[in-house]
């Protein structure tokens, strides 16, 4: 990968459910390997479907990803969708819902994956993964199970589980959005530790003082297209389009 | 009128064989059924219309029509149709092997289901290859969750297994009859074979609803 090859390369994404709901109708996007780009705009305007396109998980109707300078997901115009597995691996993803392995303790949630993908051996993976939630301050927690935790522990696990795979970007679809407010702080707190470790990450989120403290770039999203995209001082501070105003407005409205 | 339930401990031992072949017949059934069960719970979740089709019209008959009907048909139709003998143990087993299978595949498939589609997602993003999928997330989800009723459909049988008395198996209710019919005492034999069947019938239920509890807790997220 050279310095100046873009790390994701987005071009003419098209997706529609069932080709009646359009979702994304023709988005470019590029994303440098320093960026932390978050993404925000009103409900039903593509965000999470664009992060769930990124982590391989829809089928696109046309246009194409790149991911450090080679081909990744492909609509190949007959319906179908190459994506490449290997590509795939490199990116990690946390959910609005945690999505944590219910019936595997907390241990055993983070080294499923580095095991049965990369063949890691137990021993190894189990000492990447004490390591990690001691980072986290869950080492405690190695042995429970999911359900003894509270939820911003579970998205904490979740955010470990990903980082086990070593992965070149982060997709974080709404963290903290099933969160009670008082446990919101210290997920972002660990997200935001990556932040300083360089990780490039793609981050949906409401929460716009999260955004304003995390973002390198924002770009707000509506009705399927990219409407604006810039530095965070100018898209939540003054921004230039009519729409992105309007919604800048309403959310920090409800905020106050 | 008097009672003498002494006379219950007269034919203890042939009301032992009796319970011992309903335990056997029950158990190769419980085995058989729940393999075919999850055989077909899987039939009728694929995306295969063949193996969709008949599947559903097998759990569908059979959840529809009274299993002394099917006990029947299998005892008396079976073997003109297919034009060999059964023993009453072979067609015992082949009716509730095929009771039990309906039953569970419905439990397998209700479980199948409750693995959500974010599991799925999870499993994808994290980079699992379809049979790690399977094998590690989705298939112990499913028998967790399957567990409870699962157990409710072996006491189920457990208990309809007494049907098999009607074509002449000599079970335990078999044995009850013919002792209660020979002594003429039904009051205290009946009893002692209703007995028989709580005894072992009633741990199981409460087994169920401690288990219940315990996945419930475990996989609630």
């Amino acid at each position: 990968m050279s310095d100046t090859a873009p790390l994701v390369k987005i071009e003419g994404l098209h997706k529609s459910y069932g080709g009646v709901v359009k979702v994304l109708q023709g988005l470019d996007i590029e994303m440098k390997a320093g960026d932390r780009v978050v993404v925000i705009g009103p409900s039903g305007g593509g965000k999470s479907t664009l992060l769930r396109v990124l982590m391989g998980l829809e089928q696109i109707d046309r246009g194409s990803v790149g991911f450090g300078g080679k081909p990744y997901i492909c609509a190949n115009g007959n319906g179908k969708t190459t994506i490449d597995a290997k590509v795939r691996r490199s990116i990690g993803m946390v959910f609005q819902h945690y999505t944590l392995f219910p019936h595997l303790d907390v241990i055993g949630n983070l080294i499923l994956a580095p095991m049965k993908v990369r063949g890691e051996k137990k021993a190894e993976a189990e000492a990447r993964a004490m390591a990690l939630l001691t980072r986290f301050g869950l080492a405690q927690k190695a042995k429970a199970y999911p359900a003894q935790l509270s939820g911003g522990q579970k998205q904490r696990v979740a955010i470990a589980r990903a980082l086990m795979l070593d992965p070149k970007l982060m997709l974080f679809d709404e963290v903290t959005s099933a969160l009670d407010p008082e446990l919101v702080a210290e997920v972002e707190q660990v997200i935001l530790q990556l932040a300083q470790q360089q990780m490039p990450m793609v981050i949906v989120t409401h929460d716009m003082w999260f955004a304003k403290n995390i973002a390198s770039r924002v770009i707000f999203c509506a009705g399927g297209v990219v409407v604006e995209d810039g530095p965070p001082e100018q898209v939540l501070g003054s921004p230039k389009e009519e729409r992105t105003r309007e919604f800048i407005e309403r959310v920090f409205h409800i905020k106050h | 009128m008097t009672f003498d339930f002494a006379i219950v401990l007269k034919f203890q031992h042939a009301l032992l064989l009796g319970l011992w072949t309903t335990l056997k017949l029950t158990l190769i059934c419980i085995l058989l059924g729940c393999i075919l069960g999850f055989l077909v719970a899987l039939a009728r979740t694929s995306k295969n219309a063949i193996l969709r089709g008949p599947s559903s019209v097998y759990v569908e008959f059979f959840r529809g029509t009274p299993v002394l009907v099917q006990l029947f048909w299998i005892f008396f139709c079976l073997p003109l149709v297919l034009g060999v003998e059964l023993s009453n143990m072979a067609s015992g087993v082949i009716a509730l092997t095929l009771y039990m299978g309906a039953i569970s595949s419905e439990t397998f498939r209700a479980s199948l289901k409750s693995v959500g589609r974010e599991q799925l997602d999870a499993c994808v993003a994290l980079g699992l290859s379809p049979w790690a999928r399977t094998a590690n997330v989705v298939l112990p989800q499913a028998v967790l969750r399957a567990a409870p009723t699962l157990l409710s459909n072996c006491i189920s049988l457990f208990k309809e297994s007494a049907l098999v008395s009607a074509v002449g198996m000599a079970d335990l209710m078999f044995v009850g009859q013919n002792i209660s019919n020979n002594t003429a005492r039904p009051i205290e034999v009946l009893t002692a074979v209703a007995l028989i069947y709580f005894v072992i019938a009633f741990p199981l239920t409460r087994a169920v609803t401690v288990i219940e509890q315990r996945i419930l807790k475990r996989l609630a997220v």
